[in-house]
């Protein structure tokens, strides 16, 4: 058509400038991984052979451990990452799913009582009584959960919370800033592993982590996107009178897998990425990606070179992933599987 | 029927609950921990026995001018980045889904910036505004314009960071609307088309309003991940010259990690929480009632 | 590999080898950790293999990003979760981690490999509350580097005297450090006079530190450079203090562009790459320049001892004291990494075992030439084994760059670092305030006024009382008689 020719042609310009502007950078890190320290502290070099003559003295350097154990980072990163990116984003989809398909009730009231009842408990068992972090919580736990749900039977006065609300309370998990939750979630931990068992620098212990942290993305995005899913369907299956976890496993979600896609690899990423809970949660066997390539900011100074070969490795992985997801990503593969 | 539609209802329990007990198990110590810390005098170094002092915490904190400070310079940052990277994104999400060439590479490429370390993308960043060796005041001089002090001039410390919190997660935007565009279903606008309703009303008529749910829920998600920008400050500028670039989180994790003042830190977070939280409702509530005007 | 084959080796040379391990701490694994290698990192590693080959013992060493280090061994040893059994710590950090380590054992306390150790380190700095609670493994301090390609040139030479009057030489006060660094700012020749940090989370505050020992630190009043010994007020904003801001900002002006946002990192390798005639900095940047500076810095590095002044503040009189004769008062920034053993370690005893490994003369003799390890020299026999260090230097450069440590050290009006328990927080609003201040947004004097006042409000937050008698111990002055 005519008039789309113009905004084609910006399209295409916007594209092929972001493009450059995204990719300049990386090239960048790419090359500096190759530069000897003189062709970085005498100014900005770019091509290799013609400004600088290239080495692979900052991998040799990498490999061997010299700033750090490098493979471990690595295996470390990928299986945490991914066992908790698939973990958040089926029971966050599982979570969206029914926020979108059911209508849920909660009394203020009974959330105030849970509130009262988990901190006042603990103060009085932990506080009071001197009872171990563990065992006060798993206690408080309990009994405000119960109280709470009994009390929500009860026709309380006060506001309802919806749907959306519980949406929120997800999302609202992420705004508290990480710093102090993570060193309590570190004295939590500590605690647990004086009974026995051991969280800290552990594979179960992080993963929980990590999907306790994904989760309020997957709910709020997988929401978005099952919320656009034609109802008709499903309500033929329910004629049928197939179960619903049938239904969602068998059609609901084969039919949000853009969004099922979309909303893995934005979990993936931020699992991927995070630094402030690996630092504090790992010790020397699960340590990730992150806290390597902020160990290159050394003391010694910015050894672009070593920075330059972790980012690499850090994003390498990642590469792979976008690869893949772009080519799930190519319009008409996916839109056709709604109809 | 009564009972069979709540059997029915009933199992929605049972796809809730495992989210949700998920979160409160990981989340609900570290809160109460934080409550309760945030009303006494917490310092680890010097070892002081905690004291009870009430509010003295967060009157503290709402007096302060650096915390109103750090407030202003995150605010800033945040909103202005957010703003640049949904229109930009979005623009890009079109040009993707109406594959201008070089789609297929694109869509690999522009993922990338988002999956790399806030942290990396710092250093990274750090190496190329560096205003002696680094190739952007290698431009800058190669245009004339001399050694632009990026990183100590504090308005253009700021729009650094606002420009590489832009380069990084601009991708996450154009990720999730095209997901979005794809979404759509064609019909309608096969329906515009033959009805020769032109590209730009096309556009604000019937693209933007069907998307305008996914749109909330990602500015939304981009301005409350953007609020706790650290990463970048803390390596580009360490939340100088002085305090002009200092985000909250940054303050945060000075009171928190380097000088261990725990009880103040938890005050901070927690009266950080509740500012975004009111600021969340309202910005929902905005959005919930442009939703239902345009859908 | 090499561990493999040592221990192949030694199973190799008879069933013996049980009677190898001398103390036998078969089994036991210890949790070394530091900062990112290689600096400190790789010496402990290297450490780790000879200690484990001599004891049947394994070492695992963790590392951790430097600016995580302090809250991530403080986390761990005050909740006494036991993760680490060595830590590799600095200094500043001692007051504020003393509570949780373990005393060192008296055996390590005696004999000649103790004596071996410079008094400075020995008994100054791994000493808390009369207790040795660290052990030294490393020595650090701020100097001059220069270059002898431009010093030693005869026409460069001449025109210095030509236009300052006096000869060309390595700066014995801070004018005349001054002087040589606009003499050879030459931007159009792409090389600046200096290179010092002044970023804000840049480990400025030792540079502006260096600064201020020549002119606060009064001989007749000994420990008086940070507060005042008596009453714990805040000393920064005093005369000598304001001078050495002033001289501190002032050489900005002969520093490259961008200076601003340098850190410690940042000055190193423009002095390597020639960018700078000379800079400020610990002993780092002279092995960088012989490792890796190129053919055109071969041989060219020298070292000094950091300028002094012939006037000194005294803060009881409120005047400047004169003196004869240039005074020195080399500044022991960073004091060098310490080996602490926490209290929560499950296997102390070989624990002091392996630290007794890492900074025998042997091991650390080693470890001083070896590149990138990150140690410096600390003992007596360190600085008398100048051949060791061919594989960098040549003659005359091992020469400068000992002698110049040896001399620091030995200075009687030797400078120590600031160690007070809440270190970060006094600190941070110095941080502040300097970085204000360089960037013109205040005046000097109005910031370090700031800063003073800050510091003694936080003295009295954390019990005038118990900062005093922190202050004084950590200056080596006997407590007040009350």
């Amino acid at each position: 058509m005519m008039e789309g020719r113009g905004y084609r042609r910006t399209g295409f310009i916007l594209a092929l400038v972001w493009f450059f502007l995204s990719i300049f950078p990386l090239y960048f890190v790419l090359v500096t991984a190759f530069k000897p320290p003189l062709a970085v502290s005498q100014g900005p070099t770019y091509l290799p052979f013609v400004d600088f003559q290239p080495t692979l003295q900052a991998f040799r350097d990498a490999f061997a451990g010299l700033r750090g154990d490098f493979w471990g980072p690595i295996v470390s990163s990928v299986l945490v990452s991914v066992t908790a990116t698939a973990l958040a984003v089926l029971l966050g989809a599982m979570a969206a799913y029914a926020l979108v398909r059911f209508e849920f009730r909660i009394r203020l009231l009974s959330g105030v009582i849970f509130a009262i009842i988990s901190i006042g408990g603990f103060l009085l068992l932990n506080g009071l009584w001197g009872l171990r972090v563990p065992y006060s919580m798993a206690i408080v736990l309990v009994l405000a959960l119960v109280v709470s749900v009994l009390a929500n039977r009860l026709p309380l006065p006060g506001p309802v919370m919806k749907n959306d609300d519980v949406t929120f309370w997800f999302v609202s998990q992420r705004i508290f800033p990480p710093i102090v939750s993570a060193f309590a979630l570190y004295l939590l931990y500590t605690e647990v592993n004086k009974l026995g068992l051991r969280l800290t620098d552990s594979f179960p212990g992080l993963v929980l982590a990590y999907t306790a942290f994904g989760l309020p993305f997957a709910v709020w995005l997988m929401r978005d996107f099952l919320a656009t899913l034609p109802v008709e369907v499903e309500e033929a299956a329910l004629v049928d009178n197939i179960g619903r976890f049938r239904i969602f496993f068998g059609i609901v979600l084969p039919m949000a897998r853009p969004g099922l896609i979309a909303t893995s690899m934005i979990v993936l990423a931020f699992i991927w990425n995070e630094f402030l809970f690996a630092l504090l949660l790992t010790s020397g066997k699960w340590q990730t990606l992150p806290i390597l390539l902020a160990g290159q900011n050394s003391s010694r100074g910015d050894e672009w070179w070593a920075i330059s070969v972790a980012a690499l490795f850090s994003i390498a992985p990642m590469i792979v992933v976008a690869t893949i997801l772009g080519r799930m990503m190519r319009s008409g593969l996916l839109t056709g599987s709604i109809k | 029927m009564r009972s069979s539609a709540a059997k029915r209802d009933g199992i929605k329990h049972a796809f809730l609950w495992p989210a949700f007990l998920v979160v409160l198990l990981i989340s609900l110590f570290p809160l109460i921990y934080a409550l309760t810390v945030s009303f006494q005098t917490m310092r680890i170094v010097p070892p002081t026995p905690p004291r009870f002092v009430g509010v003295q915490n967060y009157a503290e904190i709402l007096q302060s001018g650096r915390f109103w400070g750090s407030m202003w310079t995150t605010t800033v940052i945040t909103v202005l980045s957010v703003v640049l990277e949904y229109v930009l994104g979005f623009a890009l999400a079109l040009a993707l889904h109406h594959n201008v060439p070089g789609s297929s590479l694109y869509r690999v490429t522009f993922l990338l910036p988002m999956f790399l370390a806030p942290v990396g993308v710092a250093l990274i960043a750090r190496m190329i505004f560096h205003p002696y060796l680094g190739p952007v005041n290698d431009l800058m001089r190669a245009l004339g314009l001399g050694n632009v002090p990026f990183l100590t001039e504090p308005n253009l410390a700021m729009a650094v960071l606002i420009i590489v919190e832009v380069w990084q997660w601009t991708p996450f935007v154009t990720l999730l609307m095209l997901a979005g565009l794809q979404s759509l279903p064609a019909e309608v606008f096969e329906a515009a088309r033959v009805d020769n309703v032109p590209a730009w009303r096309r556009f604000w008529d019937i693209t933007f309003p069907m998307l305008l749910p996914i749109s909330v829920a990602v500015v939304f998600i981009r301005l409350i991940e953007g609020f706790k920008v650290i990463d970048t400050v803390f390596v580009l500028t360490g939340g100088g010259p002085g305090t002009a670039t200092e985000t909250l989180t940054l303050f945060a994790y000075n009171e928190g990690f380097k000088k261990f003042n725990i009880g103040m830190t938890s005050a901070l977070s927690f009266t950080f929480l509740i500012v975004v939280i009111v600021f969340g409702t309202v910005y929902l509530a905005l959005a919930q009632r442009l939703t239902r005007r345009y859908a | 590999m090499k561990k493999l084959l040592l221990s192949a080796a030694l199973t190799v040379t008879g069933g013996a080898a049980v009677a190898q391990c001398s103390p036998d701490y078969t089994g036991v694994t210890l949790t070394v950790s530091t900062q990112n290698g290689p600096a400190i990192a790789s010496a402990l590693a290297a450490a780790a293999e000879s200690w484990e080959a001599r004891t049947c013992g394994t070492v695992n060493v963790v590392e951790f990003p430097f600016g995580e280090l302090y809250p991530k061994f403080l986390t761990a040893m005050s909740q006494q979760t036991g993760d680490f059994d060595v830590i590799g710590f600095v200094p500043a950090w001692l007051p504020d981690f003393a509570p949780f380590l373990s005393t060192m054992p008296a055996e390590l306390q005696e004999g000649s490999d103790w004596e071996d150790i410079h008094p400075t380190y020995r008994e100054r700095l791994m000493v808390w509350n009369d207790e040795v609670k660290s052990a030294t493994m490393d020595g650090d301090m701020h100097m001059l580097n220069l270059r002898s390609d431009l010093l030693d040139n005869p026409e460069e030479q001449a025109a210095f005297e030509a236009k300052y009057g006096y000869p060309l030489a390595p700066p014995e006060t801070w004018p005349q450090y001054l002087d040589q660094a606009e003499f050879f700012n030459r931007p159009d020749q792409g090389m600046y006079g200096t290179a010092e940090a002044y970023k804000r989370g840049g480990q400025q505050f030792w540079y502006f530190f260096s600064h201020a020992s020549a002119y606060t630190n009064n001989p007749n009043n000994p420990g008086s450079m940070f507060f005042d010994p008596e009453t714990m007020d805040a000393q920064i904003n005093n005369p000598g203090w304001l001078r050495a801001l002033e001289e501190y900002k002032k050489a900005l002006d002969f520093n490259p562009p961008g200076a601003l946002n340098n850190g410690s990192g940042d000055v190193r390798p423009l002095y390597a790459g020639g960018t700078v005639a000379m800079n400020l900095d610990w002993a780092d940047s002279g092995v960088l320049r012989a490792t890796e500076g190129g053919d055109a810095a071969e041989g060219t590095v020298r070292t000094a001892m950091l300028p002094g002044s012939t006037e000194i503040w005294n803060h009881k009189t409120q005047a400047w004291d004169t003196f004869p004769e240039v005074v020195h008062s080399p500044f022991l920034a960073f004091g060098g990494w310490q080996l602490g053993v926490p209290a929560d370690s499950a296997n102390p005893e070989a624990a002091w075992d392996f630290v007794k490994e890492v900074i025998s003369p042997a091991v650390s003799g080693t470890a001083i030439v070896t590149a990138n390890s990150g140690v410096n020299p600390y003992r007596f026999s360190h600085y008398d084994k100048l051949d060791a260090w061919s594989s960098i230097f040549t003659p005359e450069e091992a020469e400068s760059y000992l002698g110049a440590q040896r001399a620091s050290l030995d200075a009687p009006n030797v400078a120590l670092d600031l160690r007070l328990p809440g270190f970060f927080s006094y600190t941070e609003v110095l941080e502040i305030e300097l970085s204000k201040a360089l960037a013109g947004e205040v005046e000097p004097q109005a910031a370090l006024d700031a800063i003073a006042a800050e510091w003694d409000r936080l003295t009295d937050e954390f019990g005038r009382d118990t900062q005093l008698a922190a202050y004084r111990a950590s200056v080596g002055l006997p407590p007040l008689e009350n």
